[in-house]
């Protein structure tokens, strides 16, 4: 009896042990890669071309020299994919949120037909309306601007969607009815209540918005293409891309490491909303 | 009194939702109609020639009988099949693993919060890195080489058409397979523990259980990401493009449907109208494949479970 629980002890100790050995190669085979690239970023082309290492050098303020002398400018590109992420996910959150209150706390005619229509929308894969797109800009002479990049964010579906079902979990009419005694303006009534209730969901939606407009590569690929000054820094890296072979790779990676860290800054900070997040918009479905 | 001053308020919902339909209609519903009619055209990036004329379905036949768009179809599948399917069995392994009651492991958040970092980084800067990696005297390189004597020579293998697809199909796994898992996770985490706690009574084990119960509960989630998967995975575009370059070399080898667009719309071929043709039939042909998924994959007693859920809400 006592060897029968024994040998059952055992072998639940060796399920348990594989489990974490498989655990451990995955983290290795994500974290690895980005582990490599951080500490080469911070040693010179010598050392990296002598081996692998585990530990950083100390070339880490070269390479950032170096990296402008190649003429790949990261600033600006770190300045235009700023702008161009910060402002649209603010839009996105906004205007989502707005539009997800107003299905929420108001009645009015088409609503349902409207969702129905938006929900179908979110469908739609981005790669139908590119073309379109872009000529369309071309038209208007908003190619190599902002603008296209920037506006079309302030109608978001899937994140419309997302919100709609989060106010429907934690809005009290009862409290905009009584806002609405207290004489505050409806609009005031969404600034006061309708945003500070949602901030947490607001949060969630805003990282996968920003993360999203940080990494872009196909639409400032079709809309930015000509105007180097407005190159946001995927345009930028797959510049510098081409230099992979020929010149400083200390400076390379530096410059690769430049555009990975704040996104793991965030992450390392938030990845507890943001893992939740991932489940949140999947399961509903 | 009370009603009156509700009623009145609710024009504020036209009002609040005017930016977003104005916006929507303007700036995503106009240009998916522009697509469309512009792939009926011959319109080209030149002066004077950006709106085009009709020509009817020209672009279309042209299409079906050009090599290289049969070429980028065939890719992308290949390309979306072999990673997807690894991805998903990884991804059971790993949830199983994660929503064990049994075995209770701990970490989880820590190995799941791991295993999605890879989808947050930049598609450039991943190519870009596994790019420098697998160059001809880069780390992969020095350490089969050279550390552990492996090969005998160093390997250029951005030189050969199989390695740089198994090089793409690595990346596409390696970020998508833990949104996979996450996502499986909170599915299996969904069902009632007591068809586990009565299948253990009759004596049934874990495999037999994730097999009767885990597997065919989960078969709803599961449908859901293979169809996000799939129409995400034939646009794939970023990583093939920035790996292997606009052509998808060597060979072409991993050229997908939308690198063959953005070919035909760059220069020197300008084509604006062919490459929304192009487009229009990526749109058409993931959206068939993805109906016809759901028909095959949803069971009958799917329509039960929505009663179900009608009844109760």
């Amino acid at each position: 009896m006592t060897q029968n629980a024994n040998s059952y002890l055992i072998k639940r100790w060796i399920i348990k042990a594989l489990c974490y050995l498989f655990f451990i190669v995955l983290f290795v085979i994500c974290i690895g890669p980005v582990y490599m690239l951080l500490i080469n970023a911070t040693r010179n082309t010598v050392q990296i071309h002598g081996g692998p290492s585990l530990l950083p050098g100390t070339s880490f303020f070269e390479n950032w020299r170096s990296l402008s002398a190649l003429g790949i400018d990261v600033w600006l590109g770190i300045r235009n994919s700023s702008i161009v992420a910060f402002s649209s996910t603010f839009l996105t959150v906004y205007f989502s949120l707005l539009t997800a209150y107003a299905v929420v706390v108001y009645n009015f005619r088409f609503k349902k037909a409207l969702f129905v229509f938006v929900l179908a929308m979110t469908m739609i894969p981005a790669n139908l309306y590119l073309i379109g797109f872009f000529q369309y800009m071309h038209t208007l002479g908003l190619l190599n601007t902002f603008i296209p990049l920037i506006v079309p964010a302030i109608a978001a579906p899937a994140t419309v969607f997302f919100f709609k079902q989060y106010l429907e979990g934690s809005l009290s009419m009862d409290l905009i009815q009584a806002a609405r005694i207290d004489g505050a303006s409806e609009f005031g009534i969404f600034n006061r209540i309708g945003l500070p209730l949602a901030a947490p969901g607001a949060f969630t939606m805003g990282i996968f918005s920003f993360v999203t407009a940080w990494n872009s590569f196909m639409g400032p690929l079709f809309l930015l293409g000509g105007n180097q000054d407005l190159h946001t820094l995927p345009l930028i890296m797959m510049r510098m891309q081409g230099d992979t072979y020929q010149r400083d790779l200390g400076a390379i990676y530096f410059g690769m490491a430049i555009t990975l860290i704040p996104i793991i800054i965030v992450y390392a900070i938030f990845s507890k909303y943001i893992v939740s997040g991932i489940a949140l918009g999947a399961v509903k479905e | 009194m009370k009603k009156k001053n509700s009623i009145s308020k609710d024009y504020y919902g036209y009002i609040f939702i005017a930016p977003f339909i104005i916006i929507f209609i303007t700036f995503i519903l106009f240009p998916i109609f522009n697509t469309l009619y512009l792939s009926f055209t011959d319109a080209r990036i030149r002066p004077g020639s950006w709106r085009g004329d009709f020509v009817g379905f020209d672009n279309f036949t042209s299409l079906l009988g050009d090599h290289m768009f049969h070429m980028a179809v065939s890719n992308t599948w290949m390309l979306w099949l072999f990673n997807f399917i690894p991805q998903m069995i990884l991804a059971l392994v790993l949830a199983a693993m994660f929503a064990s009651t049994t075995y209770k492991l701990k970490g989880a958040n820590i190995f799941k919060a791991v295993y999605y970092l890879p989808n947050l980084l930049m598609p450039v800067t991943i190519a870009a890195l596994f790019n420098t990696f697998l160059s001809l005297h880069g780390p992969l390189n020095q350490i089969l080489v050279g550390m552990l004597g492996i090969m005998p020579e160093a390997r250029n293998f951005g030189a050969f058409a199989l390695d740089t697809r198994i090089v793409v199909i690595f990346l596409q796994t390696w970020m998508w397979f833990g949104q996979t898992a996450i996502v499986l996770v909170a599915g299996m985490t969904s069902i009632s523990p007591a068809l586990y706690e009565s299948a253990m009574i009759d004596g049934a084990n874990q495999v037999k259980m994730f097999f009767r119960i885990t597997l065919p509960l989960l078969k709803p989630v599961m449908l859901f990401v293979m169809v996000t998967s799939l129409v995400g995975g034939l646009q794939m575009f970023d990583i093939p493009h920035l790996y292997a370059g606009q052509f998808g070399n060597p060979d072409n080898s991993v050229l997908t449907v939308n690198m063959f667009m953005n070919l035909r719309r760059s220069f020197p071929s300008a084509l604006l109208g062919y490459s929304g043709a192009i487009s229009v039939l990526l749109f058409l042909m993931s959206s068939v494949v993805a109906l016809v998924l759901f028909r095959i994959f949803r069971e009958p007693d799917d329509a039960k479970v929505k009663k179900v859920r009608r009844v109760n809400s």
